[in-house]
């Protein structure tokens, strides 16, 4: 018994080992005393094996220094995937929470205001569209806000009306989950130019819906509480009750899963890279540096160094998850 | 029961067992990197799309691969020349076994109407206006209908090869009518889209013929007289042509091998991925594959495993030359793209990149040609000094920001460019790289742009690369620069933008002089001329690199584009697996 806990101390404490490791690399890339720049070619040491001259890695096909593109490969892994998976907890628990909290029909607005709100969006819609189409669909807008309108005169326009948030929020999730992640992200990749900006909207945009339906179950379990009815009964808002006193209770699922996500996101920027979209070419990437083994099937050291580093790394953040959820002080 | 479950039994048994007994599938398998994207016979976008259509459609003459010399396709024989003041005449006799596939014969009426379709106002044939411009005038004989004279301007030997180099198109297919016949050559080539066009209703007519025929996509609606017809294209994954049961060259005696189509069919397999190439090769999925990478080619000959391969190298005349969009404002002056042009470690590029197997060269003129080659002109080599002196001379001046240049009243520019290239390419992105890294060391940033074929292509027509990466084709019979770079081929050839009146003018006197030293000077003018306007770099000639299965046989590998003649591959039955 004794032995299983030091051994589980031992893989926390070499996860963080890593992980700390990682993140050194990553900040100091740019002022480690490097003999070569990742995307700089030596045209005279071209797929060499490692321990050749400066190369302690190797290079690879094209002549790059396997060694920087990895330290380099994780700067970009962590300046990506971290805001990534930051953005999309944080994307994600607005949501979720929203959804959550409010459910279909607490959230109740001037029907009038909804009604106006409806017209802009759609309006701003059909202004991007081509003049053609966007004549018939004007025309089609404006019929219905008449409609609308007219009802709202025989109702009163004192009508209120439920915001269904909760379902918005669930179909909007299920429609990006409904695509498998990996061919939503490439179709999305495929359309922008390749920059980092644009990787890191792609992969929010693609990972959102986890996070959020992790978020409103916890929303909806805690709502049921007897202090958030004890809080209501005191006539607390909802802003508060949400944020002070429902939120921080959900933070324990939140940062158990958000190692999950980073090492998730790892995999699928590393993906992209390997697939050559995503990132510009002189980026470097641990999935453009396993890519470039497609080039020198025989080089083994382009398979084996990036291939540890992303093992080594998701490893290290699963551990940091079983940890976390664990431990949550 | 029993026996017959027994019996089945072992019938599947002996048939698992037995020795797979070789097929008679004498289908050829070739790896093509890209999409022929376009099979009208007037645009051919690559090179793939004009290897396919030299298999469904024949011309006057073709090359043959072994001898490297022009000899006579649909034509009888060499034509009979004449000249005439600054004309040539150039009489030719088709074949008279040359038939299309309804069994008509082919007329010199047939090769009137080609020229006419090359020159019909509203159809896309630019490229065939500037390479067969020179071609004045057709007169048919009126005894004989399968003799003809082209009329050409200029002296040029070259010309007389050129003159029936191109596919001859069935007039009975697009013009059933004849309704072009009354209209002279002469009139459609004076007829551009600049000039307001004297477009006649029979014209207009025939055009919208032409384009809704969509040959494009569906060159089966214009079938030719080649060996071959189009049994299946399916876009970036394969292209199938199956030789004819009855080709008309079958009937001719003792037929020359430019008159031999030997497999039944040939498949053009893309595979865009080189390492996805190289495991059908080795699989056999594939029987031939040109232009293997050179890392792979230097391997998979040291490979005994590959023993059931064959290798062929041969000089190319192929070329990866770097362009400068002239119309860009900061390249617009030569002092700029000469300086850029010292960035590029030539020599590095050869031996990183190409193992080595390519050769550099002054211009766009092949060493081996020595007679024309200006070895006078040094071979480019990295100098950053060099580089950056030419720059101050063009006006730039360095800042912390890199370098910046103020022309007369206009906006403050800034030495900040893309470079675009197709992607797929391990050696474009290498030079690409190279360029980049010693474009940063002198403080001007480089954006690589690496982009799909057709998207490379449709942004170098619209002019929107500062530079670019590409690989031009040549060959040893003739030099017209003026698709790539005259004044006229701007937007569909020339991407460079480059042109001036004297580069016009020389341009053209190399393609129709007939006096092979004055010729030659004048090609070597051009190539001082390039190197001072420098709108392009040549950083190497290739050298082809052909992998084989050993059972095809009689490739005729050459530095020909495209480097093999797939009509003449014969194929060898395999043996029996011996146990």
């Amino acid at each position: 018994m004794k032995s299983r806990a030091r051994f589980s101390t031992l893989r926390r404490w070499l996860a963080l080992l890593w992980l700390a490791g990682l993140l050194v690399a990553a900040g100091l890339a740019p002022v480690l005393p490097l003999p070569y720049a990742p995307d700089a070619p030596d045209l005279h040491a071209i797929a060499v094996t490692p321990l050749t001259g400066q190369h302690w890695l190797g290079t690879d096909p094209l002549g790059r220094d396997v060694l920087a593109q990895l330290l380099f490969g994780a700067r970009t892994a962590v300046l990506v995937s971290l805001p990534a998976a930051a953005l999309a907890t944080l994307l994600g628990t607005i949501l979720g929470s929203a959804a959550g909290f409010w459910s279909n029909d607490n959230i109740r607005i001037p029907a009038v205001y909804g009604l106006a709100a409806l017209g802009v969006v759609a309006f701003s819609f059909v202004f991007q569209l081509s003049s053609g189409t966007s004549i018939l669909l004007l025309g089609i807008i404006a019929a219905g806000l008449s409609l609308g309108a007219a009802r709202l005169h025989r109702a009163g326009y004192r009508q209120v009306v439920a915001l269904p948030v909760d379902r918005a929020v669930l179909g909007l999730g299920a429609l990006v989950a409904s695509v498998p992640l990996l061919i939503l992200a490439l179709t999305l990749a495929a359309l922008l130019q390749p920059s980092p900006a644009g990787l890191l909207a792609v992969l929010v945009a693609t990972y959102w819906p986890g996070p959020a339906r992790l978020v409103r179950a916890e929303v909806l379990r805690i709502r049921a509480l007897p202090y958030i009815e004890a809080g209501r009964s005191l006539g607390l808002p909802d802003g508060r009750l949400l944020y002070r006193h429902i939120l921080p209770n959900c933070w324990h699922t939140i940062s158990a899963t958000f190692p999950i996500s980073v090492a998730t996101l790892i995999g699928l920027e590393t993906t992209l890279s390997f697939l050559g979209v995503g990132l510009p070419p002189e980026t470097a990437s641990w999935g453009r540096l396993l890519a470039s083994a497609r080039l020198a099937p025989t080089a083994w050291w382009l398979i084996l160094s990036p291939a540890l580093a992303i093992l080594l790394t998701t490893l290290a953040l699963r551990q940091l998850s079983n940890t976390v959820s664990r431990n949550p002080q | 029961m029993k026996r017959l479950f027994l019996s089945i039994g072992c019938l599947f048994t002996l048939a698992a067992c037995s020795t797979p007994a070789s097929t008679a599938d004498e289908t050829v398998r070739i790896r093509w990197s890209r999409d022929p994207e376009n099979l009208d016979p007037l645009v051919l976008p690559n090179p793939n799309a004009y290897e396919a259509i030299n298999l469904l459609h024949c011309s006057l003459l073709t090359v043959d691969y072994t001898q490297k010399k022009f000899v006579p396709w649909l034509a009888q024989a060499m034509p009979r020349v004449q000249q005439q003041d600054s004309l040539l005449l150039v009489t030719y006799q088709l074949r008279p076994e040359a038939t299309w596939d309804n069994g008509q014969p082919v007329l010199a009426q047939d090769v009137a109407f080609t020229l006419k379709v090359m020159n019909c106002p509203g159809l896309p044939n630019e490229a065939a206006r500037a390479q067969y411009g020179f071609i004045e005038a057709i007169r048919l004989d009126s005894l004989d209908q399968r003799r003809f004279t082209l009329v050409l301007r200029g002296r040029a030997q070259e010309l007389v090869q050129s003159s029936g180099d191109y596919p001859i198109l069935p007039e009975y297919k697009l013009d059933p009518q004849g309704q072009l016949r009354p209209v002279a050559l002469a009139a459609l080539r004076a007829d551009t889209a600049r000039t307001n066009p004297r477009r006649s209703p029979a014209v207009l007519a025939f055009a919208e013929r032409y384009e809704a025929a969509h040959l494009n996509q569906h060159p089966e609606n214009l079938p030719g007289c080649g060996p071959y017809t189009l049994k299946e294209w399916q876009p970036s994954r394969y292209l199938l042509l199956q030789r004819k049961k009855t080709w008309w060259a079958d009937r001719v005696k003792n037929p020359a091998p430019q008159l031999v189509a030997n497999p039944t069919a040939i498949s053009y397999e893309i595979i865009p991925d080189d390492a996805t190439a190289l495991l059908a090769l080795r699989r056999g999925d594939i029987g031939v594959y040109p232009m293997v990478p050179a890392r792979d080619f230097i391997q998979l000959r040291q490979d005994k495993a590959a023993h059931n391969l064959r290798f062929y190298t041969a000089d190319s005349y192929d070329m990866i030359t770097a362009g400068f969009n002239t119309r860009r404002s900061v390249l617009r002056d030569a002092a700029t793209r000469q300086a850029l042009s010292y960035l590029f470690d030539i020599p590095g590029l050869i031996q990183a990149s190409q193992q080595g197997m390519a050769y550099p060269s002054v211009s766009l003129v092949n060493p081996q040609a020595t007679a024309i080659y200006n070895d006078s002109l040094p071979l480019l080599k990295p100098d950053s000094r060099q580089a950056a002196s030419l720059l101050s001379n063009a006006g730039w001046r360095r800042d912390k920001q890199g370098w910046g240049r103020q022309v007369g009243n206009g906006p403050a520019q800034r030495l900040e460019l893309t470079f675009s290239y197709r992607t797929g390419d391990a050696a474009y992105e290498a030079i690409v790289l190279q360029f980049r890294t010693a474009a940063a060391q002198l403080g001007i940033p480089v954006r690589p742009q690496p982009l799909e074929a057709s998207l490379f292509t449709k942004q170098l027509r619209a002019g929107e690369t500062d530079m670019f990466l590409q690989l031009l084709s040549g060959n040893p019979f003739a030099y017209n620069f003026a698709p790539i770079l005259h004044s006229q081929s701007l937007g569909w050839g020339n991407f460079t933008g480059f042109g001036t009146a004297a580069s016009d003018q020389l341009i053209e006197a190399i393609a129709t002089e007939a006096d092979a030293s004055r010729q030659a000077r004048m090609l070597r003018k051009f190539q001082r001329l390039l190197r001072q306007e420098s709108p392009m770099v040549v950083l190497f000639f290739l050298q082809y690199r052909l992998a084989a299965a050993s059972n095809l046989t009689n490739l005729h590998a050459t530095g020909i584009r495209p480097g093999y003649e797939a009509a003449a591959i014969r194929t060898r039955p395999v043996s029996p697996l011996q146990p």
